[in-house]
């Protein structure tokens, strides 16, 4: 009797293997975001295949998923795109009795204002928008944003080619919310971005440290990762959160609603999120990374980069998606740029 | 210039009447171009009359105001300035090119194609790679200033690099096989016997090129021009990476609209009035060039 | 005349060549970030040859190019051939729409391609990269043979039919060996279109058809390295090397 089961329930293992599909996740990043090692050790260990699709943008990732109706398992937007996502009821809710690891996360980097129960969403890395200083060439103090866009630096500045970031820089300093855009508040600004835009020599967001390094500008408003590995280049170059304020991106690990294969998305959060893999893309990336047990296995030369992580952070605030004012500020810049 | 030199004009005219034959050859290409080119045109037509929602989606309202906005003063002039870059591109590329292309076509068959495939070459490396060392080349501590400073050059650092004329610079490099090319095409079939003929009249050099070589080249010039001027409106790659992306060119301009503004409408239909703009001059050309036959 | 325009031509390559000096250069330097001259180096060669999906991504463009450029000469010279043989009721509104996809901002093709592939079920992969290279390389190939069947002596193809060709057979061994010249020249804009672009890939391929340049768009979030320049000395070696030996084979077959 005994060995009748046995051969049953062989037979019936056999015949899951043959038939079930193969366990799969179809993952859609960031090109380059998730170390190929990472992906690697979590096929190695569960068995299930990772077949990892990037893009380049978060319009890119907006678009397939939106107008291409793409079968995607896990992806990666920031936290306004996530707001979004969730907003128009694309992400599905997490199971958090699956995800043992998220108490690794630090308490600064959760019930975020985009995802304010922790419901759809896991935080992958973080970082800021702040200044560069190359400390050769710029002597007096840099501070904020009003120290940066001083008439004697003029034709020595790079900053984001980033419309929004750039109107939200100047609303800091007007002393106004970020996260409200309304005419009356970009009007008000309007003045001061015309005044800046005429200071700028660079507008770049994809390698803003490049100016830098080449010695063409002294001073940048950049990604807090471009910032970390100018200083792991060369020491002079300073990295400063601005005293008015700052932006803090933060970059997302959610579930599309009616992915197919939920359970192995959620068994790649939980890889993703122990220390030690975490670990592994702090190494590749010098971002700052919101696990905090993992934060604890790093060197001393990375825990020291000042641009992965600030001394005194100050005052940090996540974007919040702000629906059709986007228009408008990229009408204000490019009227402001092209008046020149 | 298609005057026939055969006895009966009717016979041509119907030999150059197309028969199910003819039809059947050029249907690939006109299904090509309908599925490929105006289907997609017409999904853009339709997403230029919709609104833009709250969560950067369309809504089907179909109403004409993004249109109205596409006149607006700041789009027209980020518009001409745009041509005018493109313009003086083209202008530089057809004097740069055009003795290259002559010079090409004039050498033995296999000097010919090789240096055909040498003005291909370069581009055949990545496009930022390509770019970054441009900027080498133009940066304040560079090596165009290097050189300068080395051969005694009395003043200082030339500040090239994020200025019009890096642009420029950039520009003509990545367009001018475009001109090159066409050019040579046409320039090949010049025969070595027409120019001898022409010095045997007692044409100077200079002669011999502005009444034998230009006229019969014109046509290779065109689409040149055609191929060069068109695509340099739109770029805005190089503009971003060796102006600093301080003035916005026209390609930016329907690009921010997808991937910053949200504003997917608007940038439908800042490239529909783009296109049909290009269209409707390309179409009135061909005819001013066709009527004459 | 002729000492004007080979001193004129050798000024123009040094301007195309100039900054593909400067990139070979590069590969050698040991310094990551390629600002300063830090020591010679054959490091990047090393990491280039174990960095697999660069190479995978490589090996894609040249097979995208590859075809792009096949589909774009077959369709571009037929076209051109047939707008300049017979008058069609509507050759000038073709010939319009042919040029479109030049001006064509490449996002809005991207966007609508990818919209397009959606909606008739067409998954993405290299049939829709390859579908909307074509799309915007063959009007290259179309003008740049147009150009040369302007003036093209149409007593050439009588002759061939007085002769008993059919207009195929006319076609292909009369006119084709005289376009010669144009359909390289359309061959050669139509690969290199392909091997750098950017924008239309992003939206019409699948992980499976990664190109370099979207690869390379990648790499610059984290810095792009000399390995790329490795990559692009080994491509315009390689071409070299292809010259000198089809030279060799020639030389040899004589």
């Amino acid at each position: 009797m005994r060995s009748l089961k046995s051969i049953v329930l062989a037979l019936a293992a056999l015949g899951a293997a043959v038939l079930a599909p193969a366990a799969e996740v179809n993952l859609f990043g960031w090109s380059e975001y998730i170390p190929q090692e990472v992906l690697d050790g979590f096929t190695r260990e569960t068995g299930i295949k990772v077949n990892f699709e990037t893009y380049a943008s978060n319009e890119e990732l907006l678009s397939k998923l939106v107008a291409a109706g793409g079968s995607y398992d896990l992806i990666q937007p920031s936290e306004y795109a996530a707001e979004l996502l969730i907003r128009r009821g694309l992400l599905a809710p997490l199971d958090r009795a699956k995800l043992t690891n998220l108490k690794n996360i630090g308490a600064e980097f959760r019930r975020l204002p985009h995802d304010p129960a922790d419901r759809f969403t896991v935080p992958y890395m973080t970082g800021t928008v702040g200044i560069v200083v190359n400390t050769e060439k710029v002597a007096g103090p840099i501070r904020g944003y009003r120290d940066v866009f001083q008439t004697k630096f003029k034709d020595r500045l790079v900053v984001l080619n980033d419309n929004r970031e750039i109107v939200t820089w100047a609303l800091y300093s007007a002393g106004l919310p970020v996260n409200d855009i309304n005419p009356a508040a970009l009007a008000k600004v309007r003045p001061e971005i015309a005044r800046w835009v005429r200071l700028v020599k660079v507008f770049d967001s994809d390698s803003p440290k490049t100016a830098l390094l080449n010695g063409d500008v002294d001073i940048g408003i950049v990604w807090s990762g471009e910032a970390a590995l100018l200083w792991n280049e060369n020491r002079k170059f300073k990295y400063v959160l601005p005293a008015e304020g700052a932006h803090r991106f933060i970059d997302i690990l959610a579930i599309p609603a009616g992915a197919a294969h939920q359970a192995g998305a959620h068994a790649l959060i939980n890889y993703i999120l122990r220390p030690e893999v975490s670990k592994i893309v702090s190494d590749k990336f010098p971002y700052t990374n919101p696990n905090l047990a993992a934060r604890q296995l790093l060197s001393p030369a990375q825990l020291a980069n000042p641009a992965s992580y600030p001394a005194a952070p100050g005052r940090l605030e996540t974007f919040r998606d702000i629906g059709k004012a986007a228009a408008d500020i990229d009408r204000l810049m490019t009227d402001l740029k092209s008046a020149q | 210039m298609s005057a026939i030199g055969i006895p009966s004009a009717s016979a041509a005219r119907d030999r150059r009447q197309p028969g199910w034959r003819a039809w059947a050859l050029l249907a690939p290409m006109v299904l090509w171009l309908a599925l490929f080119v105006i289907i997609p045109g017409l999904i853009l037509i339709v997403y230029s009359f919709c609104e833009r929602d709250e969560v950067g989606g369309v809504i089907f309202a179909f109403n004409a105001d993004n249109y109205r906005r596409v006149f607006e003063p700041v789009y027209l002039r980020i518009f001409a300035r745009s041509i005018g870059y493109a313009g003086l591109t083209t202008a530089i590329c057809v004097v740069l090119g055009y003795p290259v292309a002559c010079y090409i076509a004039r050498a033995g068959e296999q000097l010919r194609n090789r240096l055909l495939l040498l003005v291909m070459v370069p581009f055949w490396t990545s496009f930022l790679i390509r770019t970054y060392a441009w900027m080498t080349i133009l940066k304040q501590e560079g090596l165009l200033n290097g050189l300068l400073q080395a051969a005694g050059a009395g003043f200082g650092p030339l500040n090239l690099l994020y200025t019009p004329t890096a642009v420029v610079i950039g520009l003509v490099y990545a367009y001018l096989p475009f001109m090159i090319l066409p050019v040579y095409g046409s320039a090949e079939k010049l025969d070595n016997s027409l120019i001898e003929a022409a010095h045997d009249l007692g044409a100077g050099p200079v002669r011999a090129f502005s009444a034998v070589i230009v006229p019969l080249t014109l046509p290779g010039i065109a689409a040149g021009t055609l191929l060069v001027f068109v695509p340099a409106i739109g770029m805005f790659a190089i503009t971003d990476l060796m102006g600093g992306a301080r003035v916005p060119m026209i390609g930016n301009v329907i690009q921010n609209q997808f991937l910053q503004a949200r504003d997917w409408p608007f940038g439908a239909a800042l490239g529909v009035v783009f296109m049909l703009m290009f269209a409707l001059t390309y179409a009135l050309l061909q005819r001013r060039h066709a009527s004459p036959a | 005349m002729d000492w004007f325009l080979r001193g004129w031509t050798a000024l123009v390559f040094l301007f195309l060549y100039g900054p593909v000096l400067v990139l070979v250069a590069c590969s050698f330097n040991a310094s990551r970030l390629n600002v300063v001259w830090e020591g010679f180096t054959l490091d990047w060669y090393q990491k280039l040859l174990a960095n697999a999906p660069l190479l995978r991504a490589a090996k894609n463009s040249l097979l995208i190019a590859t075809a792009t450029a096949i589909l774009s000469v077959l369709l571009g010279t037929a076209g051109a051939w047939l707008l300049h043989r017979y008058r069609y009721r509507c050759s000038q509104l073709i010939r319009t729409i042919v040029a479109i996809p030049m001006v064509m901002p490449e996002i809005l093709m991207g966007i609508s391609l990818l919209i397009l592939f959606a909606t008739i079920g067409l998954k993405l992969g290299f049939t829709t990269v390859i579908i909307g290279h074509v799309t915007f390389s063959f009007p290259f190939v179309l003008i740049a043979v147009q150009v040369r069947l302007h003036g093209l002596d149409p007593a050439l193809e009588e002759a061939a039919l007085d002769l008993g060709a059919t207009p195929l057979r006319a076609f292909w061994l009369v006119i084709v060996p005289c376009l010669k010249p144009a359909i390289i020249a359309g061959a050669l804009m139509a690969f290199t279109l392909s091997m750098d672009e950017l924008i239309v890939t992003f939206f019409t391929r699948s992980a499976s058809a990664e190109t370099l340049p979207v690869q390379v768009y990648g790499m610059a979030r984290v810095g792009l390295n000399p390995m790329l320049n490795a990559l692009s000395t080994l491509f315009i070696l390689a071409t070299v090397a292809f010259v000198l030996f089809s030279e060799y084979l020639r030389k040899l077959s004589r």
